[in-house]
């Protein structure tokens, strides 16, 4: 079995683009990947892209020879995969997989999603397809079932509503320092607490902040100088739980070794703060219940999360896997960690439904 | 949304009944009906309809509406625990939200959930409302 790298990344600030369509978000993110890594000549085999939602957002099917075609790639085999905000972490288990078998040798992984175009009335109806097909025909939204997991949160470890803002508050210091990060502001108790109610008791500042975005990363068999080495990707999936729990991550804990934690970078699928707390519990990183008091002894989303460096939907995981590379190598341009030779990344989609493990060293 | 007729008569088992499955082998009830446990894979199962009593367990009060959904704002999403056993998900509906408690006695209703006034269709489904106990 080949061992795979990450052999160079790139990202573009995640903000909203109002003059860029979907494929000029990716030919940026390739411009700045093209600057560290020349496709060309180092030969790229098969190119899979990450996104959840284009086919309702964006009014595109087949986006992957789409893509590769404005690469000036038409002839590499091309594909997109969609599993709802977990698309990142499926791609990068495609590309992983294609490489440890021997059928490729150099994957581009592209995570992309282009999601301001419409309110958020209509963009909540296509997030909500996501759901069960009885609750998506209700009416429920995403934002109601984190609502409920958050009431039994509070209810089980009997913590005030206060607790959950520190969730915010941290990820919002740590984007503060992340010239990628599309909220680059801190925030206080008071400006969490008094921010709109969008399915109590879940507010605004306990959602990630969705908006444009892409990302691209090159998985390689071959190990150079710039070479960060993924030694295991795995997956979970599970229903919901509202104990609350997210089985899902209680399995891959069992599969992923969670060890060293001071010296480990974790950066978590934080689509909700509820989620954020029991991911950390679940993992077992944190102490059931107390999650959210500890994070200032946690290197935990130095990026500032999807709270605060922004929510690039099915693209998620590709940012994820960007960031640690680039925090690993010693070049994020954001708040850094010294001396972790190891990185836990968790790829979920919106509820931690379909969860992936991703495990790298230096 | 749009509603397609074929749709609402394929959906009527979830949306118009609470039919379910009782797993044989785990005990498990899965509603909507699933040909196969989702708790343990077994295909014993037996269809059965739920007979939409039980006890709101938790909800909350949504302010922030789908296409389409717009009226109902604000809405009570509640999750409820059926006399048999199984959680759903659902609408809260016939109740003022200042009064509404925790572990109160629920029963399935069927009301109108969306009005597709492009093509002049109505999607019914259900819902739940509090009763005295």
């Amino acid at each position: 079995m080949m061992d795979v790298y990450a052999n160079a990344a790139s990202i573009i600030p995640i903000d909203r683009y109002y003059e860029y369509d979907l494929y000029d978000l990716v030919i940026e993110s390739f411009k700045n990947l093209e600057q560290q890594y020349d496709t060309s000549s180092r030969g790229i085999d098969l190119i899979i892209v990450a996104n959840a939602y284009s086919q309702k957002l964006n009014s595109n099917s087949l986006i992957g020879p789409k893509i590769a075609k404005k690469l000036g790639k038409t002839d590499i085999p091309s594909f997109r995969v969609e599993n709802g905000d977990a698309s990142g972490g499926t791609a990068l288990l495609m590309g992983y997989s294609a490489i440890k078998s021997g059928l490729a040798k150099s994957v581009m992984i592209i995570g992309v999603e282009k999601q301001t175009d419409y309110p958020s009335k209509y963009f909540n109806e296509v997030l909500s397809t996501c759901l069960d097909e009885q609750m998506y025909y209700n009416g429920v939204t995403p934002h109601s079932i984190a609502a409920i997991m958050m009431k039994k949160y509070m209810s089980k470890y009997n913590v005030p509503r206060e607790y959950f803002a520190n969730w915010a508050i941290k990820m919002h210091q740590n984007a503060v320092e992340n010239p990628f990060a599309y909220l680059r502001f801190t925030v206080d108790l008071n400006t969490i607490l008094s921010s709109q109610i969008v399915s109590d008791p879940i507010r605004l500042f306990d959602i990630g902040a969705r908006a444009d975005g892409a990302s691209i990363v090159i998985l390689s068999s071959e190990k150079t100088s710039e070479s960060i080495k993924i030694n295991k990707i795995e997956s979970t999936q599970s229903r919901l739980d509202f104990s609350p729990s997210l089985p899902s991550i209680k399995t891959l804990r069992s599969k992923i070794e969670i060890k060293d934690v001071n010296r480990t970078l974790f950066e978590i699928h934080d689509s909700y703060s509820v989620i954020a707390a029991i991911m950390l519990e679940e993992l077992g990183i944190t102490e059931p219940g107390k999650s959210l008091y500890n994070l200032d002894s946690l290197n935990v989303n130095l990026s500032g999360g999807l709270k605060a460096r922004g929510y690039p939907g099915g693209a998620s995981a590709v940012y994820q896997l960007s960031e640690v590379y680039m925090q690993l190598l010693g070049t994020f341009k954001g708040k850094k960690i010294t001396d972790a030779e190891r990185s836990i990344i968790i790829s979920s989609d919106d509820l931690g439904l379909v969860s992936y493990g991703i495990e790298l060293t230096r | 949304m749009k509603i397609a007729p074929p749709q609402v008569w394929r959906n009527k088992k979830f949306m118009y009944k609470l039919i379910a499955s009782k797993c044989r082998k785990c005990g498990n009830i899965d509603f909507p009906y699933s040909p196969y446990c989702t708790k343990c894979g077994n295909s014993d199962v037996e269809k059965t309809e739920l007979s939409g009593k039980g006890k709101l367990v938790t909800f909350t009060v949504s302010y922030q509406s789908r296409e389409g959904f717009e009226k109902s704002l604000p809405s009570i999403i509640g999750l409820i625990r059926l006399d048999e056993g199984a959680e759903i998900i659902a609408p809260i509906v016939d109740t003022e939200i200042d009064k509404l408690k925790e572990n109160a006695r629920v029963e399935a209703t069927l009301r109108r959930v969306y009005t597709d006034s492009y093509n002049g269709l109505i999607q019914y489904g259900i819902k739940f409302r509090v009763v005295e106990e």
